[in-house]
């Protein structure tokens, strides 16, 4: 008899789950996954605002008058897309599915560890997560969504979105997976040197031992720079019209049916509540690179790439039509622009070449779009001038010269 | 003889008064040449001179005589040289775009020298080929002949002379039986914007070179709550820097292009560059003539206005063409402004290090000064054999219709490769073609065509490239971005792009105009040009190794370089002794 309850198939509610996994659950409940603790402060942060939110008691504001409310109902409708219990996530009550499967036995727990699929569902786009895929998300407007395939039709869009192909991480291409390092112990700080314990001192030397290993075997990033969002909560639709596509099914969905009926009323759901509410949230990017990086100094000491995550420029219409917020975008002199130290997992055999970062135009503020820097990091710091002429000092002259006459 | 002539023609003009004058009183004159009491109408548009009503004086009349049909038997019975070259200039014919396109679209091994609108006007569209019916339906609304009242909302073209020359339209001031006509005002004082009706697509010239870049598409910043920074409909710019020649002088179009180069020589040119005129030393190296010699000269500045009718002249080095407007003063070279007069100051280009090496002769100007290119990867063309569009030399909706994708938009590092005059010029992809044909129920994709092209940008700015954004940029060699890494004694690259998995069908990276090796990925469509090949990417590599310490044009190595190198590879200076084994 207690065989025949073990081999029936779990139902698909968390319950069931905690029967077995009550410590899990506890651990989960937590952890940033469940919480959203770092990426909501991160943005209020961004915004000058120091909160210690959680999904759980991020505020519901009732008007939109302050820009708090206002970033917190981005949050909500924008941001907020996902998390554990969202439906374009998770459809069913179970918490646990939204990373693991089920299982039905204690012989079959295989089956329900966290697969790569699910990751991606969340970690995309912008984020890192398809970069390590070889992802890279295209333009919004129409026109990008080419190639057309040999068939006629446009390749089926990836997680809402349609992507470049660059070159993929080497350990995707050796068929290693996102939990092969995130794995339960090291869940969210997987790092390099816990599989990579040697490493050869001739192409790692002294000079270098601040600099993280991403700085260097990362070969490329998603920067996406300057993000546009638009609050509207009148009915102007029509100028998105090549612009339906944002990353965003709802928005999609919601556009093709106002572009041919332009009285639907503009709302948008609270992925925190599911309810619909007044006004549509719309974005856009000034233009997103592959190639471009920039360095900044952890607070650590360490040397990171550093991402342009979000930089944001904040317009708000309300029903009477009036601007509550236009293209906000500086706040008691403070830009709104954040670049936020990270590790792409785009990692290459061949390490980047000196000349990337010794070099690099934008950091040396030589390159046409280096006014983009006018921007603040978070919990880092742009190189100081000392740093930046250690990069180019006649040390590294000659130690580069060497090389090439080798 | 020109006074005998003009008398000759004014007691003509004055005795034979025309009945048009009685009904159309005060009616202005379309310039100070070609004064109404003295040309009266009808030598320009027709009609009966000497009729007494409206019917019969109106009969033949044509509206626009500035059409090139009209002008070849109106205007040309004073201006039958200008209306000459400019039927055969490129602005007319278009013959440059359709004979590149056909060979781009592979209808033709190499350029054949066509007539261009003209032998599609009276083809049949079942005999068109695609680039044929690509060119009518796409390219060929902007020629200078165009039918202005084709255009419903686009910016109206065309017209003949009127399409540059016209700076105002037409009023009638009060409609009755008498009414009182306030005629355009024709100029040779073209305002740029002219120009940009329709140089604003392709190589974009028109518009970098006012600093403004066509953007991905996105309407950013969204202030006011709408898409802004918009160039028409569904197509929008973001501002990056402007050529150093509008920035600092506000210079116009005109104010370097020459009526030569813009309306042609009488040859029929094959490609733009074999039509255009001006090159930057004509003012920046400028050769000095007598303009007595130069009759055109003094006319033109009498046209213009506001430009003196100076003793001294610069002429172009190609065409030997007057500049009525670069003239030399006490030894210094001066630029006068076409739209007003102002006067600038020319800077010769200098004998410093930079400008002399022997190993930079073959760098044209615009590799080393301009500062970025607008390079659009991708031109994913899309052909519905079944559907309709509108066919700008048919002038009527024709069968097939065309829908243009794209891959992304790139600005940075222009690309070099040897242009189609053997330099070294900036180059972008021109164009990536990727054809798509949809057939009722079938669908093919019968060609993929890769070319790139070169030319001047026209983002001038005073300070030149960085020695290493040539030396070690793989963007810049034309490899493409990704990783440049010189190991084990060779230089190798490893693209970012995955163009099969991008389903591009092709099996380089999109960016990548030559490998390493120098093996041609890309095509050119002038017979010179083409990426760097194996000799010169090494050549430009090993430079680098030298460059790393010696970044400055002043710094001894460069004095003599040859002897230079010998020194280093003999072990007789101070690096070569640590550097070489």
């Amino acid at each position: 008899m207690k065989k025949l309850i073990l081999l029936l198939p779990l139902t698909l509610f968390a319950n069931e789950c905690i029967k077995c996994h009550q410590d899990k659950l506890q651990k989960c409940k937590n952890s940033n996954h469940y919480t959203l603790k770092n990426a909501i402060n991160t943005i209020f942060k961004t915004f000058n605002f120091d909160t210690n939110y959680t999904l759980q008691n991020l505020p519901e504001p009732k008007n939109y008058k302050n820009l708090k409310n206002l970033v917190t109902d981005m949050i909500r409708r924008k941001c907020m897309r996902c998390h554990l219990k969202s439906p374009l996530i998770n459809k069913s009550n179970n918490l646990c599915l939204s990373c693991h499967n089920t299982h039905s036995n204690k012989l079959d727990a295989k089956n329900a560890k966290a697969t790569q699929k699910k990751c991606l569902n969340c970690h995309n786009g912008e984020f890192i997560g398809t970069d390590f895929l070889g992802l890279f998300p295209k333009d919004y407007d129409k026109a990008y969504r080419a190639p057309i395939t040999k068939d006629g039709t446009f390749k089926k869009p990836f997680l809402n979105s349609y992507y470049h192909n660059l070159s993929s991480d080497i350990h995707f291409k050796k068929g290693f997976s996102c939990i092969s390092c995130h794995n339960g112990k090291n869940w969210e700080k997987a790092n390099c040197t816990s599989c990579h314990k040697k490493i050869s001192k001739n192409n790692h030397p002294s000079y270098h031992k601040n600099i993280s290993c991403n700085a260097c075997h990362s070969a490329w990033m998603v920067n996406s720079y300057q993000l546009h969002l638009l609050r509207d909560d009148t009915k102007n639709y029509a100028q998105w019209k090549r612009l339906t596509k944002q990353f965003d099914p709802y928005l999609e969905k919601f556009l093709l049916k106002a572009l041919k009926n332009k009285n639907i009323e503009p709302k948008m759901p609270d992925y925190i509540t599911n309810e619909l509410k007044e006004g549509i949230w719309y974005m856009g990017w000034k233009f997103k690179r592959w190639e471009n990086f920039i360095l900044v100094k952890k607070y650590n000491g360490k040397i990171y790439l550093a991402k342009p995550q979000f930089q944001y420029f904040l317009t708000y219409k309300d029903k009477n039509k009036t601007l509550v917020f236009n293209n906000l975008n500086e706040l008691n002199g403070s830009k709104l622009e954040a670049f936020l130290p990270k590790a792409p997992h785009t990692v290459a055999k061949k390490a980047k070449e000196c000349e990337m970062c010794h070099e690099n135009r934008i950091i040396f503020k030589k390159a046409i779009n280096s006014n983009l820097l006018n921007a603040k990091t978070l919990k880092s710091r742009f190189l100081n001038d000392s740093e930046l002429k250690k990069m180019q000092s006649s040390e590294y002259k000659k130690i580069r010269a060497k090389m090439l006459f080798n | 003889m020109r006074l005998i002539l003009f008398f000759l023609l004014l007691t003509t003009f004055l005795l034979s008064k025309e009945s048009c004058l009685n009904c159309h009183q005060d009616t202005t004159s379309i310039d100070s040449y070609h004064d109404v009491k003295i040309f009266g109408c009808a030598s320009c548009h027709g009609g009966d001179k000497k009729a007494k009503t409206k019917q019969k004086a109106h009969k033949n009349m044509v509206l626009n005589p500035s059409r090139l049909e009209h002008a070849e038997i109106f205007c040309a019975k004073c201006h039958k040289d200008i209306i000459n070259r400019v039927k055969n200039s490129l602005m007319n014919t278009q013959s440059a775009i359709l004979d590149v396109l056909k060979y781009q679209f592979k209808e033709s091994e190499k350029i054949v020298k066509s007539n261009g609108i003209k032998d599609l006007i009276n083809k049949p569209k079942a005999e068109q080929s695609l680039a044929e019916d690509h060119f009518s339906k796409l390219c060929a609304a902007c020629h200078i002949n165009q039918k202005e009242d084709s255009f419903k909302t686009l910016q109206k073209r065309g017209g003949g002379c009127a399409n540059c020359h016209r700076v105002s339209n037409t009023k009638i001031v009060k409609k009755d039986l008498k009414p009182k006509i306030i005629h355009s005002k024709f100029s040779t004082k073209i305002p740029s914007k002219t120009c940009l009706k329709c140089h604003n697509r392709s190589n974009r010239i028109g518009l970098s070179y006012f600093g403004k870049f066509e953007s991905e598409g996105y309407g950013t910043p969204f202030k006011d709550a709408k898409l802004n920074n918009k160039l028409d409909k569904s197509r929008f710019f973001y501002k990056l820097p402007a050529d150093i020649h509008h920035t600092k002088a506000n210079l116009d179009c005109i104010d370097c292009h020459t009526q030569t180069g813009v309306m042609g020589d009488k040859k029929i040119a094959l490609h733009m560059e074999d039509a255009l005129d001006i090159s930057c030393k004509d003012c920046h190296k400028a050769k000095f003539k007598n303009s007595k010699d130069y009759p055109l000269s003094s006319l033109l500045s009498a046209l213009n206005g506001n430009i003196p009718n100076f003793d001294t002249i610069a002429i172009t080095h190609k065409k030997n063409t007057p500049l009525y407007n670069v003239t030399n003063e006490n030894n210094q070279t001066f630029i006068y402004r076409k739209k007003d007069g102002k006067k600038f100051k020319i800077t010769q280009i200098s004998n410093k290090a930079y400008h002399t090496q022997e190993f930079h002769k073959r760098l044209d100007c615009s590799a080393c000064h301009s500062k970025w290119i607008p390079s659009c990867y991708g031109c994913h063309e899309v052909y519905f054999k079944n559907s309709k569009q509108y066919d700008w030399i048919k002038h009527k909706y024709t069968k097939g219709a065309w829908m243009e994708l794209r891959s992304y938009l790139r600005y940075e590092s222009p690309t070099l490769s040897i242009g189609y005059n053997k330099k070294i010029m900036p180059s972008a992809p021109g164009c990536q073609v990727l054809m798509n044909i949809y057939d009722e129920n079938n669908f093919s994709k019968p060609f993929n065509s890769f070319a790139y092209a070169a030319w001047s940008p026209h983002t001038i700015s005073k300070e030149s490239r960085e020695c290493i954004d040539c030396h070690f940029n793989p963007k810049t060699l034309g490899l493409g971005d990704g990783i440049l890494k010189y190991e084990n004694t060779k230089f190798k690259f490893y693209p970012f792009f995955d163009s099969n998995k991008s389903g591009l069908d092709i099996n380089f990276a999109i960016d990548s105009l030559i490998d390493i090796n120098g093996t041609q990925y890309q095509s050119f469509s002038r017979d010179n040009a083409r990426g760097f090949n194996k000799k010169e990417i090494l050549k430009i590599l090993n430079a680098y190794k030298c460059i790393i310490c010696h970044r400055d044009y002043d710094d001894k190595i460069y004095k003599n370089f040859n002897e230079s190198k010998k020194l280093f590879y003999n072990k007789k200076t101070k690096c070569s002794k640590e550097l070489l084994k």
